[in-house]
């Protein structure tokens, strides 16, 4: 396809969702079709892009020399550009039925598009300028989706989550201006763009700015110590913790962080080095940490968020092992988390939106009286888990297939992380599930008589979700191809 | 082509009892979300739709078991039915282990089910026991016909998952807490086998079972210490579902407060498939060669007969029946893992034909246990003085089960304790050649001393306890003890097939 679609995709959601609060909509109605039909199509569009794409880039305008806004299509952007494509469509259905309880739909369905349109930026960004320039974009649209409430709590978590993120973005800044300096062009090339001329001996500079590089990005991606912002960032509604703060937004980090190991910087270089070691035993921290506190938390949204924060360091843990392995198994993780995740979420919501309960020990009995949406829970959490014949189990293989092959010691202990994690995982899930089935012999289910199953609506993305788990778990086959071709492309 | 599709027969046992099993499971959710006005789930059902259900499972049961035992004794059969990983199919494959735990699998739950059709009666909500019980017994067979490591651990996390809710089925608080420990504790241990699993991924040449293993010489030699390590925690975290040490917490609090039927099925066929785990990942993966006189080797003999006698102390000091045989369970089960541990053949047979002794065993007395509770109500072992006068047949099939697991001759316990110790001695193991058999020797004190006055107390209470003699029942109940308890010591007496046929899986894999 032309590489003009590439702009098309970005801007329309971005231009559409300006659109929204403007444009004089008679019906509730009228607006939702619109909505659903902006987003279908730019995703339609992606996918187009998606199967065959572009080889040139596009230069949307240009600064002056170097840099410039420009979008290329690769396979590893493709990647997060599928994931987010393809959930985009099936979350704005759910947030129709759930924001009817929120209020302030125009406000909130405009960011929530153009989110969409930032986020694809991002995953097309051609050079390290364009991303850091999308990036940016993304803490600003998604401010307003955190502070939608407008309660006191909200205000707090959208000022804790600008300051990280602007932080972080100025970490990032650090490695974009080095790059700039010492590489040899800002736009991603497999293996790294360092001059090694220019850079002479540096070497230690270099490990330096990269170490605050990946901090900065991985501030999005929740890394400990700088992953506080993304539990309090759980009071915005749900379709936004569902998708931006399980998916689009964290996952972008952990995309930025890929592309500034592999593609700016390069693996050669960093492989081995006490960089590396660093921000390994960084992130096997954070899958720890992040777990054990899912297990303490005992408000349902936060627990799920301790939980991604976790499993967001599974895939950074894939991307520095800086291996062809290892990059293939963050990107699996990638796409099995979203739709583990988003699904677990969307549960989580559907259980707020119908009872208005939110701490987990509310949720005696909930299994008889939202058998649907319980039952898709705990299918979701065994995924989590990594229960085999479920996503969960193939990523976390190919992960642990990466770490052993890597040889390094430290990886090792790392799958050991990855692995207690998971147990703590199946406490933190199950116990929830066991609650929702078993509530006891005793329990009174009047207490709860007004609860049932959300509509079509939300049922329909979880369905999907659930179906796709098991489909990627029984059959990992048309992931695995196609992430190996990704990986081969990058290698 | 006609192979071919013989071979798919394979699933017949596993699909019916599994989509029984299913469908029972959803007619029950759905029969609770009906009756929302009524709270407490429905106690018992009406005579009749409750002598269908039990003619429907014992139908069904009886096909796929019959399925079941003609799949796995018409020859060797293998099924590829697709590919979960990159180049790991899901792979079934009968072979003789296999078709040695399917055989008990299915003896036992026949003779369970039969059981729980009259027991089940006092615990109610009795679609949702036996839905999951059949779709138990459909991945047990999936476990038992498993070819290679990763079917395996997918049919045995499943197992896990799908006896759970029989642990928790009373509903109680103390079941619930009980059921949950038993899941994390069977998920630690299941995840220990996954690190260890993921090693052995990369060291060896494929993960379908092969008799004497499939580890990779040439991979192996540049690091072993860390594959010695893998396989060690490998080792742990199979011996949970088996209650070795130190991952043995849950056997005593799970065991006990699940229905007497639910334990027995547990104690005599779900911690086996810990011991079938260790063989097949042992065996038939590692290779006995790998782990031969090194310290893995020597550290779990010291685990195993830790846990022997633990076991036995424990279930010594315990006063409620059904704990007492929990704590037993714990501490015969690792006198399979301690014959395993030898690597050596006649001390492997040993543990095979444990394996199959030990089943039957556990499952009498266990039974036992539910139908003094079921009759009296009262669950300590000092409340059963002069038991033996209202329930004599009971009571002497508890006996037998009990002697047959102390050891005495000629009951079947008496065959396997000696090739175990003759196993031992014959072993190169230093210290434990010795110390194995005297431990054992000590445990089996220790049980006859944990057992045997419950026997004593029943039939003679002395002069002061008044029982009123009464005539027996001999329901249902009675009638599966029976089977069991004959079928202990029967084998005891006429053990030559059997130990032919362990001894020819022993030497296979040595």
């Amino acid at each position: 396809m032309n590489a003009y679609f590439m702009v098309i995709a970005v801007l329309l959601p971005m231009l559409g969702g300006v659109l929204i609060p403007l444009l004089p909509f008679r019906k509730r109605n009228t607006m939702l079709v619109y909505i659903e039909f902006l987003v279908l199509v730019t995703s339609l569009l992606v996918f187009g892009l998606i199967l065959n794409r572009p080889e040139e880039a596009f230069v949307l305008f240009r600064f002056t020399g170097q840099l410039s806004i420009s979008f290329k299509l690769d396979s590893v952007g493709s990647v997060f550009a599928t994931i987010v494509a393809f959930l985009w469509p099936f979350a704005t259905l759910y947030s129709f039925e759930y924001m009817k309880h929120e209020g302030h739909e125009k406000t909130f369905f405009m960011f929530y598009i153009l989110t969409y349109g930032v986020t694809l930026g991002i995953a097309m960004a051609e050079d390290l300028v364009t991303l850091y320039f999308f990036y940016e974009m993304l803490t600003m649209v998604t401010l307003p989706l955190i502070l939608h409430t407008l309660t006191r709590e909200a205000v707090l978590a959208s000022r804790t989550y600008m300051y990280y993120s602007l932080g972080g973005a100025a970490f990032a800044f650090i490695g974009l201006i080095f790059i700039l300096t010492y590489g040899t062009t800002p736009d991603f090339t497999p293996g790294g763009v360092i001059d090694m001329a220019k850079l002479g001996g540096r070497m230690n500079l270099l490990l330096c700015i990269y170490v605050l590089c990946f901090c900065g990005f991985s501030v999005k991606a929740a890394m400990c110590p700088f992953s506080a912002w993304l539990p309090k960032a759980g009071v915005a509604p749900t379709p936004v913790t569902a998708l931006l703060h399980a998916v689009a937004v964290v996952k972008a980090g952990a995309f930025a962080t890929l592309r500034v190991t592999y593609f700016s910087f390069g693996t050669e270089l960093l492989r081995g080095t006490w960089a590396q070691h660093l921000l390994m035993i960084l992130i096997i921290f954070t899958i720890v940490f992040g777990c054990s506190r899912a297990l303490k938390e005992t408000h349902l949204k936060r627990r799920l968020a301790w939980s991604t924060v976790s499993n967001l360091s599974y895939i950074l843990f894939g991307v520095i092992l800086m291996t062809p392995l290892g990059l293939y198994g963050a990107l699996s993780h990638m796409v099995c988390h979203a739709l583990m995740k988003i699904c677990s979420f969307f549960c989580a919501g559907a259980i707020i939106y119908k009872s208005g309960r939110t701490y987990i020990h509310q949720l005696n009995g909930f299994g008889r009286k939202m058998p649907k949406v319980c039952s898709i829970f705990a299918i979701s959490g065994m995924a989590l888990m990594g229960v085999p014949g479920l996503c969960g189990f193939v990523s976390k293989w190919n992960l642990a297939k990466g770490a052993v092959e890597s040889g390094n010691p430290l990886a090792y202990a790392g799958l050991a992380a990855i692995l207690i994690s998971a147990l703590l995982t199946a406490i933190y899930m199950m116990s929830i599930v066991v609650r929702a089935f078993f509530p006891g012999k005793d329990f009174d289910y009047s207490t709860i008589g007004d609860v049932e199953d959300p509509n079509w609506m939300m049922l329909l993305p979880l369905t999907v979700f659930v179906i796709l788990m098991f489909a990627i778990g029984l059959h990992p086959q048309f992931l695995t191809d196609a992430l190996t071709n990704v990986v081969a492309a990058v290698f | 082509m006609e192979k071919h599709i013989v071979n798919y027969w394979i699933l017949l046992p596993i699909l019916l009892s599994g989509m029984t099993g299913i469908g029972l499971l959803l007619s029950s959710l759905r029969g609770h979300i009906r009756n929302k006005e009524e709270n407490v789930a429905e106690k018992s059902m009406a005579d009749k739709s409750l002598f269908r259900l039990h003619l429907l499972v014992g139908i069904v049961l009886v096909i796929s078991v019959v399925l079941a035992l003609l799949a796995a004794w018409s020859g060797e059969r293998s099924l590829t039915l697709f590919y979960l990983m990159d180049e790991i199919p899901v792979y079934f494959h009968v072979d003789a282990v296999g078709r040695l735990f399917l055989t008990i699998t299915s003896i036992v739950w026949v003779t369970v089910a039969f059981y729980a059709f009259v027991y089940m009666k006092h615990e109610g909500d009795e679609k949702r026991f036996f839905g999951f019980f059949l779709l138990l017994y459909s991945v047990l067979v999936s476990l038992d016909f498993a070819g290679n490591l990763i079917t395996f651990y997918f049919f045995y996390e499943l197992m896990t998952l799908t006896s759970m809710p029989l642990v928790l089925h009373s509903g109680t608080k103390e079941a619930i807490m009980a059921a949950l420990k038993y899941l994390f504790y069977s998920m630690l241990g299941a995840y220990c086998a996954l690190f260890g699993i993921y090693f052995l991924y990369q060291n060896c040449d494929s993960l379908t079972f092969t008799a004497g293993g499939t580890l990779n010489a040439g991979l192996t030699a540049s690091n072993s210490g860390i594959l010695l390590l893998a396989v060690f925690v490998m080792l742990i975290g199979f011996g949970a579902k088996a209650g070795m040490f130190p991952l043995h917490a849950w056997l005593s609090t799970a065991h006990p407060v699940a229905p007497a039927p639910a334990s027995a099925a547990l104690s005599s066929i779900i911690v086996k498939s810990g011991v079938l785990a260790l063989i097949r990942s042992v065996f038939y993966i590692v290779g006995p060669e790998f782990i031969r006189g090194t310290w893995v080797q020597n550290v779990w003999i010291f685990l195993a007969l830790l846990t022997v006698f633990m076991g036995s102390m424990l279930a010594y000091r315990e006063k409620v029946f059904k704990k007492r045989l929990a704590y037993s369970t714990v501490s015969q089960v690792s006198y399979i893992l301690f014959g395993l541990s030898l690597l050596e053949p006649t001390a492997m047979a040993g543990s095979l034909l444990h394996v199959v002794f030990h089943a039957l065993i556990k499952c009498s007395l266990f039974m036992t246990a539910g139908i003094f509770i079921f009759r009296t109500g009262k669950t300590r072992v000092d409340a059963y003085d002069g038991i033996g006068r209202q329930m004599p047949v009971t009571l002497w099939c508890y006996t037998f089960a009990s002697l047959a697991l102390i050891g005495i001759p000629p009951t079947s316990g008496f065959v396997s304790k000696w090739y175990l110790a003759q196993g031992a001695l014959q072993s190169d193991t230093g210290v434990f050649r010795i110390l194995g058999p005297v431990v054992l020797l000590v445990s089996a004190l220790l049980t006859a001393g944990y057992l045997l006055p419950i026997t004593i107390k029943g039939f003679l209470p002395g002069k002061e306890c008044r029982v009123e003699t009464q005539k027996e029942t001999m329901d249902k109940m009675v009638i599966s003890l029976l089977v069991l308890a004959v079928l202990a010591v029967l084998l005891g007496v006429l053990p030559n097939p059997l130990i032919q046929y362990v001894g020819e899986i022993a030497e296979s894999v040595m």
